[in-house]
């Protein structure tokens, strides 16, 4: 047993740290330093960089411009990306789709697509949830109709994020009414969003972002080319999907800069003309947390080296997922708690590239509560926590 | 990163189940409970003979140099058969201070140590001290070559048995001395803990010792003592982890078999969460203690107290969940002596408890 990196892995810490440090604009860094929302244009922008070094798509198998890396390795990128203020690429395309593609679609699709994903030109939605299909995804109605060399669809998706920039959405169809399993009728299915019929609307969330979006089918005439697999197989395509998310899906990285910042703000904070962080209430929160994060960091990383050699990956995921959003959930909340009177002042787009409102309180203070309220999303999306719940109790009781 | 463990381990670990599942099973551990008896000296034999009573143990005392993941192994599998043998408080905790601190004089103490011969019970805490190790009321003064110790010392592991104490008291600074369990003014209060495992309180009044029973310099021990607990932590919190896989192996049959309302209570789906929480814990708790037998020896005290308190903290925290679901998950079953899974819940209870509670090491690593 040994905890600690080895030295090639530390070597390739270093790399990374190199490379990050290097290539990453100062205004990228700022936004994401300072927690406000990327634009379309710098998102792209990062991702164009790591897809010309190479990274855009390190879990891809290398034949298809994959970089090899271990799991550990994945999960050092991560954390250093964080640390360093380099924005995670959207999971949409190269975690999601890319790999869907890669193991079910044909060749002309792979050659169409996979380098604008890779590059990050192609601007990738995902068209899964419906206003009636949140967990009960199966029961989706959205209907893609054949009508000579097009399929033809209608319905309505909803909580499409960051749609409003798409150019293509992927989506869960359904292509046979009378299956007879809901499962059994649903096709995968990619769109332009540029055909007409097509159209997006903005959800606000409480928050006051505009992250998610309905996105509208009314005749959409798509070709039948861009059915992904066979007809009426699409259930299956989406569930490799989602499990395929392990890696990545506790959000450590991601924790582990939240810590950092929540220690920041609670060193500046005072409390009875102490340091908040000097008190023993707060204190003893922080370390529950920090300690809870120090287990999930050691636990997603067994998990992932033990997943490597052939563990079930089924409740991995979902076990990671469960804590991983309990854990990062907390962080955000003691955050909010740690910001006192300044997390009330309500300022959105705080931090965003371009605002230049005189801030009230810090901007650490401004984000808190818009973050706390923001992030409660992450037990719900990607499968409820419930929803995981229910995948494990199923492989470990069998119900 | 590896998170094997060694061929040699994985060997050591199944002569010890194979061992164990042949002389002990949980109606063998409820007769000696039954009994008042803490410790079974042919039980103790047999373990000593697999040698894990020597695995810790430098190889100049005829043990095998083992590192705390042998520890931590050896731990689990007592914790999982409810093993109420002083093996934590006598291998794990007297025997590092004896090697450290006991030199020549002690030498053939912890070769009889390592062949099970002879045990050791360490006593730091006192009465009105709670979890503070170093927190001394106890006093041994200079007479003549030798000194005088008075003084109590509470709830010391594995002293209902053993031959001889280590003690701390202050010699104008902390010091440890050996106490032999005969020696005159000494008075043992004997006493089995809540899941069997024994203990006593130990009063010294005005009790004398030869020069000699000082361990290493008066006023030295401070470090020491830290070690030993966090040592001792460490394997309580394995011995937990191998416990809690017995209470998840017993929960999991008795949701799947349980029947009311014409279903497997497990098919409830308030029950089969709470059941997913408790495995999701398990799975912290189990990193969190495979980190803190690797930390535990680490030179660097400060990482290894960080380990240490991080580890005790949680897997303190995960087994009262533990104790208070899975008996809320049975129902009447989880009350009762008879069924196995109070008296996990019980030794649970006193891992959780010794060595420092959750309070007291979630407080120190706020401080490191």
């Amino acid at each position: 047993m040994e905890l600690s990196l080895t030295e090639a892995q530390v070597a390739f810490r270093d790399e990374v740290v190199a490379f990050l440090s290097d290539s990453l604009p100062e205004d990228i860094k700022d936004t994401q330093k300072q927690g406000g929302h990327l634009s379309k244009e710098q998102m792209q922008r990062w991702h164009k960089i790591l897809g010309d070094k190479g990274w855009s798509t390190p879990l891809w198998p290398e034949e298809h411009g994959g970089t090899g890396w271990s799991p550990v390795e994945y999960a050092i990128f991560d954390e250093e990306c964080y640390r360093i203020g380099a924005p995670r690429v959207l999971p949409f395309s190269v975690s999601m789709l890319g790999p869907v593609l890669i193991n079910f679609g044909n060749d002309e699709q792979r050659e169409r697509f996979l380098p604008g994903i890779r590059s990050g030109e192609d601007w990738w939605a995902q068209g899964f949830s419906e206003p009636g299909s949140g967990s009960d995804l199966a029961s989706l109605k959205t209907t893609a109709v054949r009508d000579g060399d097009h399929y033809i669809i209608n319905g309505q998706k909803t909580w499409t994020t960051l749609g409003q920039h798409g150019d293509w959405i992927f989506c869960l169809v359904r292509t046979d009414a009378d299956a007879a399993k809901p499962q059994t009728g649903i096709s995968f299915i990619l769109v332009d969003m540029n055909t007409p019929g097509v159209e997006v609307r903005p959800i606000i969330t409480l928050d006051g972002s505009h992250e998610v979006n309905e996105v509208w089918f009314t005749d959409v005439k798509v070709p039948a080319e861009n059915l992904v697999g066979q007809e009426n197989m699409g259930w299956t395509y989406a569930k490799f999907l989602l499990q395929n998310e392990r890696i990545g899906i506790a959000g450590v990285g991601q924790s582990k800069e939240q810590l950092v910042g929540l220690k920041r703000l609670a060193a500046a904070e005072k409390k009875n003309g102490q340091p908040l962080i000097e008190d023993p209430g707060f204190k003893a929160k922080l370390s529950e947390v920090e300690i809870e994060l120090r287990a999930l960091d050691l636990t997603n990383k067994r998990m992932l080296v033990e997943t490597e050699r052939g563990m079930d990956p089924g409740p991995v995921s979902s076990m990671l997922k469960i804590r991983g959003s309990e854990v990062a959930q907390r962080l955000y909340e003691l955050k909010m708690e740690a910001s006192g009177l300044y997390a009330l002042p309500f300022q959105p787009e705080a931090g965003d590239a371009g605002w230049n409102d005189e801030l009230v309180g810090t901007l650490a203070q401004a984000k808190s509560a818009p973050h706390y309220l923001n992030t409660r999303k992450i037990s719900i999306y990607g499968g409820s926590n419930e929803i995981q719940r229910g995948i494990i109790s199923k492989m470990m009781l069998g119900f | 990163m590896n998170f094997d463990y060694s061929e040699e381990q994985k060997m050591l670990v199944q002569s010890l189940e194979r061992t164990l599942a042949k002389t002990y099973d949980f109606e063998t551990y409820r007769a000696q409970i039954a009994d008042k008896t803490s410790h079974d000296p042919a039980l103790w034999a047999s373990l000593a003979e697999l040698g894990i009573m020597a695995m810790p143990l430098p190889e100049s005392a005829g043990g095998f140099d083992g590192d705390h993941t042998d520890i931590a192994l050896i731990s689990a599998e007592l914790g999982r058969r409810l093993v109420p043998e002083p093996y934590v408080s006598n291998v794990v905790v007297a025997a590092y201070i004896l090697g450290e601190l006991g030199g020549d004089a002690f030498a053939d103490d912890l070769a009889a140590i390592g062949m099970g011969e002879k045990r050791f019970a360490a006593g730091f805490y006192e009465p009105g001290e709670r979890h503070n190790p170093l927190a001394l009321n106890t006093k041994a003064e200079k007479s003549g070559d030798g000194w005088t110790l008075n003084g109590h010392k509470a709830v010391v592991l594995g002293a209902d048995t053993a031959g001889a104490f280590i003690v701390s008291a202050d010699a104008g600074g902390t010091s440890l001395f050996v106490v032999p369990a005969d020696t005159d003014g000494v008075t043992v209060r004997q006493y089995q803990l809540l899941d069997g495992r024994g203990a006593a309180d130990i009063v010294l009044n005005n009790v004398s010792l030869p020069a000699d029973a000082l361990l290493g310099e008066a006023g030295g021990a401070e470090e020491v003592i830290l070690e030993a607990v966090d040592r001792g932590a460490a394997a309580l919190v394995a011995d937990s982890v191998g416990a809690i896989e017995e209470v998840i192996e017993l929960t999991k049959d008795y949701l799947r078999t349980r029947t009311q309302f014409g279903r497997p209570i497990g098919s409830f789906q308030v029950l089969a969460h709470r059941m997913v929480d408790l495995l999701v814990e398990y799975e912290q708790a189990k990193s969190m203690s495979m980190e803190a037998s690797v930390e535990a020896t680490n030179e660097n005290g400060d990482a290894r107290k960080k380990a240490v308190s991080a580890a005790k903290a949680k897997v303190g925290a995960v087994s009262r969940k533990f104790g208070q679901e899975s008996i809320q998950l049975h129902g009447g079953i989880g009350m009762t002596d008879e069924y196995a899974l109070g008296s996990y819940v019980k030794r649970l209870l006193v891992n959780e408890t010794l060595f420092g509670d959750t309070d007291y090491h979630l407080e120190r690593y706020g401080r490191l």
